[in-house]
């Protein structure tokens, strides 16, 4: 800490410092409209914004957890959705990711159809597969039990994520899962799983800490140029929370 | 205004100064000039097939829906949804007569700042012709274009600012955080519609690339906070993303304008070996510009309008010319003196110098002008 504390001279600094934890780069990507920005903000512990527009370009909200006594900051990075964004502006931030949400829409099958060239994308930003990856179904307060047509069939979203290596959920960013809802199921309804956007979270850094540590800091990218001495490097584990 | 032809470096010089144009009445009168919209041909209200078949119906209507931060607080739900109604379909007539162009996330900002000040007619008139040329790179198939542009960010910023120049490069920031500044004319991030105009009026008086200028003095006018950040691309941009409501707005346009003609678009190229020549905004422009100079004032349009049709004959308007010119020129009017000074730039800088702003003249004396 001392030689951080030694270089750190402004404000700024001196409040990164205070949360300097490890810090963990998530992308949040997937189609227009399925509610990345509402779930950014739900992931990052804010509440449910009722008024969002467009996002054009990308920005990230922090969300700090205390995983089994050991606290990290979760960078979730909320992306503009429209195909045009994603194939010429996105891929500067693909760089030094440690997970990526694929988000879409329950109520939109073509916005899980989308998810194939979302992870296409990734492949070819040489995310590879040891990045975890999370499958992340939004809307499900949209759901209709009634039918089945123009919904995705949640069964076949499971198998999907299991095939590409990747947790399932299924939630809402707008109103938590509805226990009482489930409970009225109707004959021959299977009971379908709903997750609370906490528990979202929650496993997502349980996944990363999990990381092997030098996978974890970002790989110094800048050669020959002056870098500050709190940037994080592998053998130096001196942070400690807060 | 009732000059013939049009003197537009005035109206030009008037939107750029200090305040800008100042009101929504003058807007209406001055921006379709700025464009060279004849507002006695303005184009009729989209019908509702407008939106059958439209390839991009389902996103416009999206951005649209979520577009509410656009409208002004105080508006009942039901008057802001019928302006909503209209925002797309002023969109969706645009992109259906242009079917070159592309709709982008971002293109629904500039169309409701239109249609909030000018209307439904004249904001497809007005729209159409910037898809055509300032907003021109942002409408191709892909963003590329629009990254050529994003690309004079850092070379005005160097010819300025080596350190701050050299600390972004490190941070290997990008210049994605100004996105949404050049794609929207900065509509997207203003939380004060005011502000939104007044820079709508520098723009629309000015070359395609001046968002970009004017990004870089926001960018200089922080470069205490960013040389305190910790130098590192997430921070950097997180800092940069976010746009303070309280800049001095007339402050930086005027070093905008500054930097403009101190670091021309040519010379960056020139010295950062930029590709200029990708960009279709650029290289339309002078036509463009030239094209505004030949402006007839309303009194003739309107009376051509109902006399001829559409159809004007360009022989009878070449001989009214001298014989207006001379009448206004030997009543000494100093408003058109001044255009005749700025269109044959002789003087230059003197007369901007000399040239009072909107501000001054107040909004009556410059509506006298019409």
């Amino acid at each position: 800490m001392e030689s951080s504390l030694e270089f750190s001279s402004s404000l700024g600094s001196v409040s990164s410092l205070m949360t300097r934890c490890r810090t963990f780069k998530v992308l949040v990507i997937g189609d227009s409209g399925v509610g990345k920005t509402c779930l950014t903000h739900r992931l990052s512990a804010g509440e449910f914004p009722m008024r969002v527009e467009a996002t054009i370009g990308v920005d990230f909200r922090e969300r700090l957890l205390d995983i089994d006594g050991e606290r990290i900051k979760l960078q979730l990075w909320d992306t503009a959705g429209q195909e045009r964004f994603r194939k010429s502006m996105v891929q500067h931030y693909y760089r030094n990711v440690h997970a990526v949400l694929f988000i879409y829409d329950v109520t939109c099958p073509a916005s899980f159809r989308s998810l194939t060239s979302w992870i296409e994308e990734c492949r070819q930003n040489s995310i590879g597969r040891e990045i975890p990856r999370f499958l992340i179904g939004n809307k499900s307060d949209l759901r209709n039990a009634c039918r089945t047509d123009g919904q995705v069939n949640q069964e076949w979203a499971m198998s999907f994520a299991k095939a590409h290596g990747m947790m399932f959920f299924e939630t809402s960013a707008k109103n938590p899962p509805n226990a009482q809802a489930s409970a009225r199921l109707s004959d021959g309804e299977v009971p379908h799983q709903q997750n609370e956007v906490e528990d979202i979270v929650v496993a997502v850094g349980a996944k990363l800490k999990r990381q092997k540590k030098p996978s974890v800091t970002s790989s110094p990218t800048y050669s020959g140029s002056f870098k500050l001495p709190n940037k994080k490097r592998p053998e130096k584990e001196v942070w400690t929370c807060c | 205004m009732r000059s013939d032809p049009v003197d537009i470096e005035t109206l030009r010089r008037a939107a750029a100064s200090k305040g800008g144009l100042l009101t929504d009445e003058l807007r209406r009168k001055v921006w379709p000039k700025l464009l060279n919209v004849n507002v006695y041909e303005l184009p009729h209200k989209p019908g509702r097939d407008v939106r059958e078949n439209h390839k991009d119906y389902n996103q416009v209507v999206l951005d649209v829906r979520r577009s509410m931060k656009r409208f002004p607080k105080g508006m009942p739900a039901t008057e802001r949804g019928v302006l909503q109604e209209q925002l797309i379909d002023i969109i969706l007539e645009v992109l259906k007569r242009n079917p070159q162009l592309h709709y982008y996330q971002g293109y629904h900002d500039v169309a409701v700042s239109l249609l909030l000040v000018v209307g439904e007619r004249m904001a497809i008139g007005m729209l159409d012709k910037l898809s055509n040329y300032h907003l021109r790179d942002f409408m191709d198939p892909t963003m590329d274009s629009t990254k050529h542009i994003l690309n004079y960010l850092m070379p005005i910023l160097e010819q300025v600012d080596a350190e701050l120049h050299d600390f972004m490069i490190r941070a290997e920031v990008g210049t994605i955080f100004a996105l949404s500044w050049l794609i929207t004319w900065f509509g997207h991030v203003l939380s004060e519609f005011k502000h939104t105009l007044r820079l709508y009026d520098f723009f629309l008086a000015s070359h395609p690339l001046m968002p970009i200028y004017l990004a870089a003095t926001i960018v200089l006018h922080r470069e205490k906070e960013v040389k305190q950040t910790e130098c590192d691309m997430a921070m950097v941009h997180h800092l940069l993303s976010r746009i303070p409501q309280d800049l001095p707005y007339e402050l930086l346009i005027g070093r905008a304008q500054d930097l403009f003609d101190q670091y021309p678009p040519s010379l960056l190229a020139k010295r950062a070996a930029l590709q200029s020549r990708k960009s279709l905004s650029i290289s339309t422009f002078k036509a463009f510009q030239l094209s505004t100079l030949h402006q007839r004032p309303d009194s003739v349009l309107q009376r051509l309008t109902k006399a001829h049709g559409s159809d004007s004959s360009r022989h009878g308007l070449e001989a009214a010319l001298p014989h207006a010119r001379g009448q206004l020129w030997g009543k000494g009017n100093k408003m058109v003196k001044m255009a005749v000074w700025g269109l044959s730039a002789t003087l230059g800088a003197a007369v901007i110098a000399v040239a009072q702003t909107a501000m001054d003249w107040g909004p009556e004396v410059l509506l006298q002008l019409f």
